[in-house]
């Protein structure tokens, strides 16, 4: 018996020993495109005009009030400093305390617990529906200008304030002066040689870009449902050549460096592998998915109103299209024109009929499924 | 050589019924920091496996078992932690022993080289695993340039390539106690041994191992226990099919906020563990794989 006296000391030790290797130390957050770098000649533009002026653009003074605002860090939240916070501390006083570390399990933990101290949170297009209204505040639609959003990217509990493409990258060293038309020539590893990148996420775009790629029209994904196992079966033909990354560096990286001839990339990491890394990398628009970050607004924060406003601020069209200016991500607003020079890398210039949009509702209410089927796929 | 001793030292006090010694109150702001932070969290996140969503009971459990793929899963990343425990202990032992008989100066050396890799992150090391492995790496690069392949040679985003991470970032954790208790076996023993006819061999195998096995034991735990934690690594390096349960855990906790179904695959994981380091401490007697700290 004495022997068994050790067995608590044994698990103590392995406890400490584990907290000690960062055993498991986080991966990049992977539901946003988060950082990419600015380029050194993006400010040169001018500040765009354009847009009604309304109330949600000229805020009133509020002294003494602190707002704690949450983004991926990186780049992209220095855009929407210089776009959005920044201007907003001049023109009304309010103060920003910020934190780069935007989860929605924190929100979650924040919420339960009653410690809000989150006020204004971006977050990625799996957050926000109606299946989280437990945890967040109904937006204030009298200040926030919501005809003004493009149709699908204002809800109940969110609006999305920058948009961005889930698109088609590739490497012209690769590609050998071909243009890939679409997702049919992603598959097709005859006519392109070379690996393929993806995202290694079962909602990340997997399945839908699969589905446009064996013919399904982008208006039909979801009708009546996505079809996964469609959806599977032409993976299944390039399942050898596909190599997953799970955050947006990586997908940088590998189709910079020539690892992958193609991937889905979120178009910021696409443009910067182009003019930050100076590589051969180009974007195929063509069936681009169009998604969004969202603002969101934690349940039981003391400043709810003054939230509010701000949101009401980033959102009109004065300054929605502002951090276009910064990274090539926006404008969800649409009065608020970006920049002539910016124009070319945005996801909105690019949408056309061809383009998809993520049913993130569907996608929420059928995530069990979707992904246990991905699971099983990749362990077949 | 004080294991009674030091046993009966440690029992004293509490068979003097109400004498505490007054110096094991020392441990009290350890206690209670481990109960506070540590076992009051466990439990109180385990609770949601069966209270998330409200009466959920067993049902998140049923849903883990009902998918096949979950379970694969499962499996595989207790066979990825068996493989990485098995390949440190082969690059481990043979290491640790080398240590045991080069002087003083150059055991330093080694002890070093085993611990630099800790002052990197694991992120970093799990990168740069990636940037020799794979197909435009620097072996590959090289063999190709060489002209001694003509494509490039599967390398990584395959079970091999994560064991080698693995291996590589687990390595300290098998070498340090096997080193611990090699120091301690008394060179005496081997001579003794020859004296009796024994071969060089047969003294190894029969005194000198026999009585390393603690260590190898108490390193083959500590990384078998860490390996099952793993998420980065096997999603750099790995295929497929070389998903871990913490990938899985961390996509319900982060992404989908399932709580329920994140802790109850984390409690599985926890239980399965628990059970399996149970049975290891039947098998061998703890006392003497980690009385080395203790006594030193």
């Amino acid at each position: 018996m004495r022997r068994w006296t050790a067995f608590p000391a044994l698990i103590v030790i392995i406890a400490v020993a584990g907290c000690s290797t960062g055993g498991g130390t986080a991966t990049g957050s992977a539901s946003a495109p988060s950082a990419v770098t600015p380029s050194s000649e993006a400010s040169a533009g001018a500040p765009p005009s354009g847009g009604t002026a309304s109330a949600a653009c000229n805020p009133p003074k509020q002294e003494g009030v602190t707002l704690t605002y949450v983004s991926f860090g990186g780049a992209y939240q220095e855009a929407q400093r210089k776009a959005w916070l920044t201007p907003y501390t001049e023109l009304t006083g309010v103060a920003f305390t910020e934190d780069e570390n935007s989860s929605n399990a924190t929100i979650k933990a924040q919420v339960e617990s009653g410690q809000v101290t989150w006020d204004v949170v971006d977050v990625g297009n799996d957050f926000g529906l109606d299946a989280h209204k437990d945890l967040l505040e109904p937006l204030d639609y009298t200040l926030i200008p919501r005809d003004e959003v493009l149709e699908g990217f204002a809800g109940d509990y969110r609006v999305a304030d920058m948009t961005y493409g889930v698109a088609l990258a590739y490497n012209t060293d690769k590609t050998a002066g071909q243009i890939p038309a679409g997702w049919a020539d992603f598959f097709d590893t005859t006519k392109f040689p070379g690996k393929r990148g993806m995202w290694d996420y079962s909602e990340g775009g997997i399945f839908e870009v699969a589905l446009m790629a064996d013919g399904v029209k982008p208006a039909d994904l979801y009708k009546p449902k996505l079809d996964v196992e469609r959806a599977t079966k032409k993976l299944d033909t390039i399942k050898n050549d596909l190599v997953f990354w799970s955050s947006g560096a990586e997908s940088q990286e590998l189709i910079g460096s020539g690892e992958v001839a193609m991937t889905l990339i979120w178009n910021g990491r696409g443009w910067s592998a182009k003019h930050t890394d100076k590589k051969p990398v180009e974007i195929q628009w063509n069936q681009q998915i169009v998604t969004a970050d969202y603002l969101v607004v934690p349940k039981g924060t003391p400043n709810k109103d003054a939230a509010m406003k701000f949101i009401a601020y980033a959102i009109c069209a004065d300054n929605n299209a502002k951090p276009s200016e910064f990274i090539p991500y926006g404008p969800i607003n649409k009065n608020s024109k970006p920049a002539p020079a910016n124009v070319a890398d945005l996801s909105v210039s690019n949408a056309d009929e061809n383009s998809a949009y993520f049913d993130d509702e569907y996608l929420i209410a059928n995530y069990d499924t979707i992904d246990a089927a991905y699971q099983a796929w990749k362990a077949k | 050589m004080s294991t009674a001793a030091g046993a009966d030292r440690r029992r004293r006090p509490s068979r003097g019924g109400l004498a505490v010694n007054r110096w094991s109150l020392l441990v009290l702001p350890a206690v209670v920091f481990l109960l506070a932070f540590f076992l009051a969290p466990l439990v109180l996140m385990s609770l949601r496996s069966v209270t998330d969503p409200p009466g959920a009971g067993l049902s998140n459990y049923e849903k883990f078992f009902a998918e096949e793929a979950y379970l694969r899963v499962l499996t595989n990343t207790f066979w990825i932690a068996v493989i990485s425990t098995v390949s440190c202990l082969v690059v481990g032992y043979p290491f640790a022993y080398l240590m045991t008989i080069v002087s003083g100066r150059v055991a330093g050396l080694l002890l070093i080289a085993v611990l630099l890799p800790f002052w990197s992150s694991l992120l970093v090391r799990t990168f740069a695993w990636q940037v020799i492995l794979r197909d435009t790496g620097i072996i590959n690069r090289f063999l190709l340039d060489l002209g001694l392949i003509s494509e490039p040679l599967t390398l990584i985003r395959t079970t091999a390539g994560v064991i080698l991470g693995m291996t590589h970032i687990l390595l300290p954790f098998m070498v340090l106690p096997i080193y611990a208790v090699m120091r301690r076996i008394d060179p005496e023993f081997g001579r003794a041994a020859a004296n009796l006819g024994a071969s060089p061999a047969r003294a190894f195998l029969r005194v000198f191992v026999p009585l390393s096995l603690p260590g190898v034991v108490a390193g083959s735990l500590l990384v078998f226990v860490l390996a099952l934690g793993f998420y980065i690594t096997p999603a750099l390096l790995g295929g497929l099919r070389d998903q871990m349960i913490s990938q899985l855990i961390v996509q319900q906790i982060q992404q989908r906020l399932d709580w329920g179904f994140g802790t109850a695959m984390s409690v599985l994981l926890m239980v399965i563990t628990l059970v399996i380091l149970f049975a290891a401490s039947r098998a061998v007697r703890l006392r003497d794989v980690f009385g080395s700290a203790v006594e030193e």
